[in-house]
């Protein structure tokens, strides 16, 4: 019988996310994989700016902060100075999608070999619910106190299908996590990703669709529901890319 | 003993690569040299000057205003340079491309290079004749140093491209030496 | 010792290789490319990584993510790219990484000019980034000082768990010179173990390294900085001083603007005149004995030499004359070089006329 308990890879700790926030759910299903896989000793976790910056302190393997966005840059340093090391990056929308568009894009198109763990929550949680990149046409943040309009913002940028578009690349995929299901295949697809980047297939890419309770102004169990009616039908789960396994 | 040598010209005549092999073949000589280029913002086609000075003892500055001998290999590079040659200094010319000259109070050695390589059979070993000719008209390394270190430079290269080089060489230090005017 | 004619750019990138260096990331800016174009081919030789980042920006946080796994990383950059890379080297000193930058310095503000000029002298010594830290500043005057600086740089960076930065204008950076090469350092990891990410040398606890830390961790570290910069002070200033025995007039340059004082200080001692010079070699830690030390009953005015207008080292030089003799100031900027014959008019005048 299974039971549910710490996976190693964390700390005996409380993670420091609202009540209610998928982010706690995303670290712990790339703990569970990194436990499954063996690499609690063997994995370093380049942690960025924004709440996914409260994964520092719960993390019991090797971790390092990074700059906001930059995730990606330190990642490569790591990584190329020390290739047998399972290498990933966990990084929210406004550090990944604005701030770090360029490192992003730039280490996907160099196949850098390693993975990075998307949380896009639509919106800057740390800094108090302002506009994300990803935020929705029409949503309300503090910045956006009407909505986002996309004739002054534009649209919630699609980071899946930008990264799946380069040659590099060899597995991208995205899933919700607001159902069951949806948490079973994120969890499988993220130990494809790490597979790959062990058997140095190069750069791995699992965007995590999450919510923000505490800045949407919603009960938790709201979010799951905005997040069927509003987030997936704009940023559609799915595998978008997978060189190894289209061969 | 310490002299100082501006190469001037357009990008492409092989103005850098000239002051380098100087440069290098005073140190093969034991000698003390540096090297300093300046470059335009352009890649080609700009223009190109170096400063080469060669010295007995340690170099101190490397940021000579006048030099003691100008090699100017087109008109624009020797009306812009003409005037930082000290009194008494050399001026070695490309006369394939300048025609006029200004100063009456320095030596000038006139060397159609353009042409003279050109007879040779190639046009870039131009900068060779030009560094033979500068031997030539001021003695600051010998013919064997110089050929040595164009040796270790087209060593990579075919025989043909050093004998060629080696006939430049020679051919400019003829023209040096008689050219004084 | 191996000699070699060199380049300034390919001295130091060969030095830093010999010197340990094992990773370097950068992005295209003139005047230093030569230090990335060397290194692309060098560091594989001896089995280290070279990154061209996409930025300058990424490439500083590269070298942080690679310095965090104990590797001898590199990075180098001309002003306005060092401005890009203020964000890292702040990370740097607070994640307590140790990392080497090199400065070719070019005429500024603003893209300015790429040609050469001594314009980051302040941004090197108390302005590389945002909250508060100081690096140290080597300024070589000659290529075989930049050799020897950048070989030993890392060991005051992993020393003091922090970037070192390497400034030298771009004249320097272009110039040939005749250096000789120190040998190929034997690397080991035995002075980065406790702190870098690896587990190496058998080591088995992980390591959390942080840019972010509770106030009063932060507030301690920031006392335990203040400390070592004290330190510095102490025991790590390096400074040339020539002919100031009997000195009447005191020179105070680096860099290149140094050699080119020194020469006209040659000269004018040939004719009798009484000049000396302070050279500092530490921009930061400066070297304040040597100037609070003269001996102001004969000291009769100090000349602050270099390649940028408005002097910039000047605050540093005043605050230690202390109003005991006048200080004054020549140089050329922009990209426009200094000269001999200009620097030697600029001191001659002020010694000769006794200002």
């Amino acid at each position: 019988m299974a039971t549910y308990k710490r996976p190693s890879a964390l700390m005996p700790m409380s993670t420091g996310y609202c009540p209610g926030c998928l982010h706690a759910l995303a670290t712990r299903l790339v703990a569970d994989v990194i436990e499954e896989l063996n690499q609690q000793q063997n994995a370093i976790n380049v942690i960025s700016v924004g709440c996914s910056a409260l994964n520092l302190y719960s993390w019991s393997g090797d971790d390092i902060g990074a700059a906001h966005g930059r995730a990606p840059a330190v990642a490569t340093g790591i990584k190329r100075c020390l290739p047998e090391r399972l290498v990933f990056t966990y990084q929210g929308d406004g550090d990944l999608a604005a701030i770090g568009l360029a490192e992003i894009m730039s280490a996907a198109n160099r196949g850098e070999n390693f993975t990075v763990i998307f949380a896009n929550n639509q919106t800057y949680g740390m800094t108090g619910g302002q506009m994300a990149p990803t935020t929705l046409v029409g949503q309300k943040s503090t910045t956006t106190p009407f909505g986002r309009d996309p004739m002054t913002t534009g649209y919630p940028l699609k980071m899946c299908e930008l990264i799946s578009v380069l040659e590099a690349p060899v597995f991208v995929a995205r899933y919700a996590l607001n159902s069951p299901k949806g948490v079973m295949d994120a969890k499988k697809g993220i130990k494809k990703a790490f597979e790959l980047q062990m058997a140095g297939k190069g750069f791995t890419f699992i965007e995590l669709l999450t919510n923000c309770p505490t800045n949407w102004g919603m009960s938790p169990l709201d979010t799951l529901d905005y997040m069927t009616g509003n987030t997936i039908p704009y940023f559609k789960p799915g595998v978008y890319k997978d060189k190894e396994g289209d061969k | 003993m310490k002299q100082s040598f501006v190469f001037s010209g357009s990008g492409g005549q092989g103005i850098m690569s000239a002051g380098i092999t100087l440069a290098q073949t005073a140190i093969v000589m034991g000698k003390h040299s540096t090297f300093l280029p300046e470059y335009g913002p352009e890649q080609r086609g700009g223009s190109a000057k170096c400063t080469v000075i060669i010295s007995d003892a340690d170099i101190i500055s490397p940021l000579p205003k006048k030099c003691d001998i100008l090699v100017a290999m087109n008109e624009q590079a020797y009306s812009k340079f003409i005037n930082d040659v000290k009194e008494g200094g050399t001026v070695v010319v490309n006369s394939s491309r300048v025609n006029e000259t200004e100063r009456e109070d320095v030596k000038t050695v006139s060397v159609p290079v353009d042409d003279v390589a050109l007879e040779l059979g190639n046009v870039k070993v131009a900068n060779t004749v030009l560094i033979g000719a500068l031997i030539g008209a001021t003695g600051i390394v010998s013919k064997e140093a110089v050929i040595a270190s164009l040796e270790e430079k087209f060593k990579e290269k075919s025989p043909q491209i050093m004998q060629l080089n080696i006939a430049a060489i020679e051919k400019g230090i003829t023209l040096g030496k008689g050219a004084d005017k | 010792m191996e000699k070699r004619f060199m380049k300034g750019c390919e001295a130091i990138a060969e030095a830093a290789v010999r010197g340990g260096c094992r990773f370097f990331a950068g992005y295209p800016i003139t005047p230093q490319n030569e230090i990335p174009e060397y290194l692309s081919r060098r560091l594989p030789e001896v089995g280290g990584a070279f990154v061209q980042g996409e930025s300058e920006v990424a490439s500083i946080n590269m070298v942080y993510g690679a310095s965090a796994t104990g590797t001898r990383a590199l990075t180098s950059s001309s002003g306005p790219g060092i401005s890009l890379k203020a964000e890292g080297i702040s990370y740097l000193a607070s994640a307590q990484l140790p990392a080497v930058i090199v400065n070719i310095s070019r005429g500024g503000p603003g893209l300015g000019s790429i040609q050469p000029a001594q314009s980051d002298y302040l941004q090197a010594t108390k302005a590389l980034g945002h909250g508060g830290f100081r690096a140290m500043v080597f300024a070589p005057a000659s290529l075989q000082e930049a050799v020897d600086l950048t070989y030993n740089a890392w060991e005051y960076a992993e020393r003091d768990r922090g970037p070192v930065v390497i400034l030298m204008d771009g004249c320097l950076g272009a110039i040939m010179e005749e250096v000789e090469l120190p040998e190929m350092k034997e690397l080991s990891y035995t002075n980065t173990e406790d702190w870098c990410l690896a587990r190496v040398n058998g080591r088995e606890e992980s390591h959390m390294i942080t840019p972010i830390l509770p106030e009063l961790a932060l507030e301690m570290l920031n006392k335990f900085k203040g400390m070592t910069y004290k330190m510095w002070e102490m025991s790590d200033v390096k400074v040339e001083e020539y002919m100031l025995e009997d000195a009447e007039y005191v020179v105070v340059a680096y860099g290149i603007a140094a050699r080119v004082a020194k020469e006209a200080i040659n000269t004018l001692r040939e004719q009798g005149y009484k000049v000396g010079m302070i050279r500092p070699i530490t921009l930061y830690p400066f070297p304040k004995a040597s100037l609070d030390n003269l001996d102001y009953s004969k000291v009769k005015g100090i000349i602050d030499i270099e390649m940028t207008i408005p002097a910039q080292m000047r605050d540093d030089i005043e605050l230690q004359v202390k109003e005991r003799c006048p200080v004054h100031e020549y140089g050329r900027s922009g990209g426009v070089l200094l000269d001999d014959e200009g620097v030697y008019e600029a001191i001659g005048q002020i010694v000769k006329g006794g200002a």
